[in-house]
């Protein structure tokens, strides 16, 4: 067809002249977000990538087909589907949102929803590999389409009972698992569900190179990740839920916390996360900048080995828990940031909340009574500490030991460098740290994946009790919604008060130190928000 | 001769190995590197996977011989982390380590000696007692404190420089600098000492008693007799080229070896690691043997010692 002249002189002035979007695209900010770690596994996968750290960054570049509304209330929203519904206790039915693109610009279908929950990518050969060698070890997935074996561990632990995903059309799809589970919403909306696309994964030269620039369907695009050093995601402007407000976000490595709270006083930085609660002050002296954050969905606990001679005696392990003045712990260290929550249970439980539950009382008689009781005679107690893998870990301990000692608890710190020598079974283990997360709302997501019989308390031999363990099966696989409250409760009768497993200190909270003139919230939850409703907001 | 380098290269050997062996089983008995790369938080299943995988479910001295046998082929293993070969992440990070270590070891010298000779040549002055104070302060003060302090004066306050990372030469400034300070304190007060004890010796006074200028007495005599202890020290900072900034690294967010090291240490990645280990031992070596070489060249008495040793 021939060109007319004005038809060639509208398209060149519509090559040349500055159309609106790009001239407005240009003016968006480019953000860098200083971190301890970008991920800890190197990858972006995240049913490779287990971690706190790793869940500050996912959500930016991929998203599941439930969200959480991390922000708000902390309910399941619609994600990548709009909606759901339940077939029977074993399916769940999704309808796909229509007009998502990935970031290589194809279309979400049914089929990329198929395979992000499929043996491509989440169940690899499906059995355990072993034989390799310790320095030839090729199941980190450099080489080869196969994902490592752990991806296919976390698979099985996050969906137990998955069967498979049914594509009833291009947008829809059912989530089949082979046993009755009440959590399956609580599960599909976890981030090991993110939904990637299968094209990018078929096109990958390997697992690793895929795992590395995952193409998902996020508010950005992954530009440029180098392992240990940095993340550049870049806007994508085909994004679904509207067009993203930062041009660039770089999250960079900078491991030492004053190191980055400096570049972010001295103008590189504009947001320093992980800022230690010491720190808030000096980072709020200077009128520029602000320090956010607020619990989020873990809780600091103290865990007893129940092996150790003098924590045999159940009234030794309870009288730890009433020899604690949590608050006071909250105030010193914490500045009152964070609070004491019920026990090991989140308020998004929702119906299934004890909220007449309580951490057990700060009462030193009580405490001096059981011992007596009990025939303690003030034997050394081992209490094994990692420096500082927690936030004020350290310090809390040193206040526990001296409010143990108030009341007769001869406990002593035992310094260790990692977590194989905090479980070492070559020396008695009494007492040690941990935390534990709440991936959704249901308590099979903390107290049963952590202390239930195939939780990491049982496996390493710490605790053991017949009566919660057969609860813990019930809670996983009841599906009357009365029963399995009158589960959780007395499941939190035996792990908190009667043979205690563990006590409950505080809730977690994370601070993120920031630019006062960027609007934006924290979540509760290590993960980071920068769609176009949570910027300026 | 070659009896000598030989001799140096067996033993050279030996030391590699002692250090292979000794950071096996420092690393393998002090952590489990899947409880360390998996998190504490991943499923027992997750952990049991990755010790399948990687052979560490299998007898320790079994993994020992496996690991040994391989580098004796010259294959040094992949990351457990990473998949990749360890020698590939370690050689692509010594280029940002080498841009830090290089200029601070210019600027040890290119301070810390002349300081040092300015030093001995004004004995008891108050230049002398300046620089000696300056010296101790440098070389007292840790590199994570000194760093920290010149953030804080030209990142934070002045905002002339970055605080950390990397991308621009302006990023390298504060950490050269604070590498090299330290070092110029040590090149310092070592070559002070090294001028004095020669200063002292009879054929000083006996040149300066011959009317020879002292600029010629200085140069011509002192200067190399007084090398010998300070060559030994740059040994020392060369060989530490590769892995001599593990702390400045971190601070200043800077990615070499160094920070490599530790993030390999914490999750006892063995094979990256023992790379790294191996890279240093052999700098370490190289450099040790450049220096024995040296210390013919500058005094004839050791050349004509070692001929004697050799025939």
């Amino acid at each position: 067809m021939p060109l007319s002249r004005r038809a060639a002189l509208l398209c060149a002035a519509a090559v040349t002249l500055p159309r609106p979007g790009m001239a407005q695209a240009d003016q968006r900010p480019s953000i860098t977000i200083a971190v301890q770690k970008v991920v800890n596994s190197n990858t972006l996968e995240m049913a490779r990538e287990q971690s706190n750290v790793g869940t500050r960054v996912f959500n930016s570049y991929s998203e599941m087909l439930i969200d959480t509304d991390w922000i708000g209330d902390l309910s399941l929203r619609p994600g990548l589907a709009t909606a759901w519904r339940r077939i029977d206790d074993r399916t769940v039915e999704l309808d796909l949102r229509e007009g998502v693109r990935f970031h290589n610009g194809d279309l979400m279908t049914a089929e990329d929803v198929a395979f992000s929950f499929g043996p491509d990518r989440l169940w690899g050969a499906g059995g355990r590999q072993a034989g390799g060698a310790l320095f030839a070890g090729g199941a980190a997935g450099a080489a080869g389409k196969a994902p490592p074996p752990e991806v296919s561990a976390i698979a099985r632990r996050t969906y137990p009972g998955f069967e498979r995903i049914e594509i009833l059309g291009p947008h829809k799809v059912r989530f089949v698992n082979r046993t009755p589970d009440i959590t399956l919403e609580g599960r599909i909306a976890r981030n090991v569900g993110l939904i990637l696309s299968e094209r990018s994964f078929s096109e990958a030269e390997s697992w690793l190179a895929w795992a590395r620039r995952p193409v998902g369907t996020g508010p950005y695009r992954v530009a440029e990740f180098r392992p240990d050093r940095d993340l550049m995601l870049e806007a994508f402007d085909e994004y679904w839920g509207g067009r993203p407000p930062v041009r660039r976000i770089r999250f960079v490595e900078v491991p030492e916390p004053a190191s980055r709270v400096n570049g972010l006083l001295s103008g590189e930085f504009d947001f320093a996360c992980d800022v230690n609660p010491d720190q808030i002050a000096d980072v709020e002296r200077n009128p520029r900048f602000e320090v956010v954050g607020s619990t989020i969905t873990n809780h600091r606990l103290t865990v007893f080995d129940r092996n150790h001679p003098q924590l045999r005696d159940a009234r030794v392990r309870r009288a730890f828990t009433h020899a604690i003045d949590r608050q006071m712990i909250v105030d010193a260290l914490w500045a009152g940031r964070t609070r004491i929550p019920k026990g090991l249970q989140w308020d998004y439980y929702g119906e299934m909340l004890q909220a007449d539950w309580a951490v057990p009382a700060f009462d030193p008689a009580e405490a001096r009574r059981l011992l007596r009781e009990a025939g303690y005679r003030g034997e050394p107690i081992p209490y094994r500490l990692l420096n500082n893998y927690y936030t004020n870990q350290v310090a809390t301990a040193q206040i526990l030991v001296e409010m143990w000692r108030q009341v007769g608890l001869n406990v002593q710190i035992e310094m260790k460098e990692n977590w194989a020598q905090i479980f070492d079974r070559n020396a008695p283990r009494a007492v040690r740290d941990w935390s534990n997360s709440a991936v959704f709302n249901d308590p099979v997501s903390s107290l049963t994946a952590a202390f239930g019989p195939e939780g990491q308390n049982q496996q390493v031999g710490e605790w053991r009790n017949e009566e919660f363990n057969r609860l813990s099966v019930e809670l996983e696989t009841g599906t009357d919604r009365a029963r399995r409250r009158l589960v959780f409760r007395r499941m939190l009768e035996i792990a908190e008060r009667e043979d205690p497993v563990y006590t409950v200190l505080h809730q977690t909270a994370t601070f993120t130190a920031k630019r006062k003139d960027i609007r934006w919230r924290a979540a509760q939850s290590f993960l980071m928000d920068f769609r176009s409703s949570n910027w300026g907001a | 001769m070659l009896r000598f380098l030989a001799s140096r290269l067996a033993r050279a050997l030996l030391t590699i190995a002692m250090v292979v062996t000794f950071a096996f089983v420092v690393l393998r008995l002090s952590g489990d590197p899947a409880l360390l790369i998996m998190s504490v938080d991943a499923p027992p299943e997750a952990i049991a996977a990755f010790r399948a995988a990687w052979g560490l479910d299998e007898p320790l001295w079994m993994q020992y011989v496996k690991y040994f046998g391989a580098i004796v082929q010259g294959d040094l293993g992949r990351s457990m982390r990473d998949g990749r070969d360890a020698i590939v992440l370690v050689t692509e990070r010594i280029p940002a380590t080498l841009a830090l270590t290089l200029p601070a070891l210019a600027i040890k010298i290119g301070i810390g000696i002349p300081a040092g000779i300015y030093a001995a040549l004004h004995r008891n002055s108050l230049t002398d007692r300046l620089v000696m104070t300056l010296a101790v302060m440098g070389f007292t003060v840790p590199s994570f404190v000194l760093g920290l302090l010149l953030v804080l004066v030209f990142a934070v306050q002045l905002g002339w420089l970055p605080s950390g990372g990397d991308g621009t030469w302006r990023h390298a400034i504060l950490p050269v600098v604070t590498l090299g300070i330290g070092g110029a304190a040590v090149l310092a007060r070592f070559t002070r000492s090294a001028m004095l004890e020669v200063l002292g010796q009879p054929y000083i006074r006996t040149a300066s008693a011959k009317g020879v200028p002292w600029r010629a007495v200085v140069r011509g005599h002192a200067l190399p007799n007084a090398a010998i202890p300070t060559v030994t020290i740059i040994g020392f900072m060369v060989g530490s080229l590769i892995a001599g900034a593990v702390v400045v690294e971190s601070v200043f967010s800077w990615p070499g070896v160094g920070r490599l090291l530790v993030v390999a240490v914490s999750n006892r990645d063995l094979a990256v690691v023992q790379c790294i280990l191996l890279l240093v031992a052999a700098t370490m070596v190289a450099s040790n043997l450049i220096v024995d070489l040296l210390y013919g060249a500058l005094d004839p008495r050791l050349r004509q010692a070692r001929a004697g040793g050799a025939g």
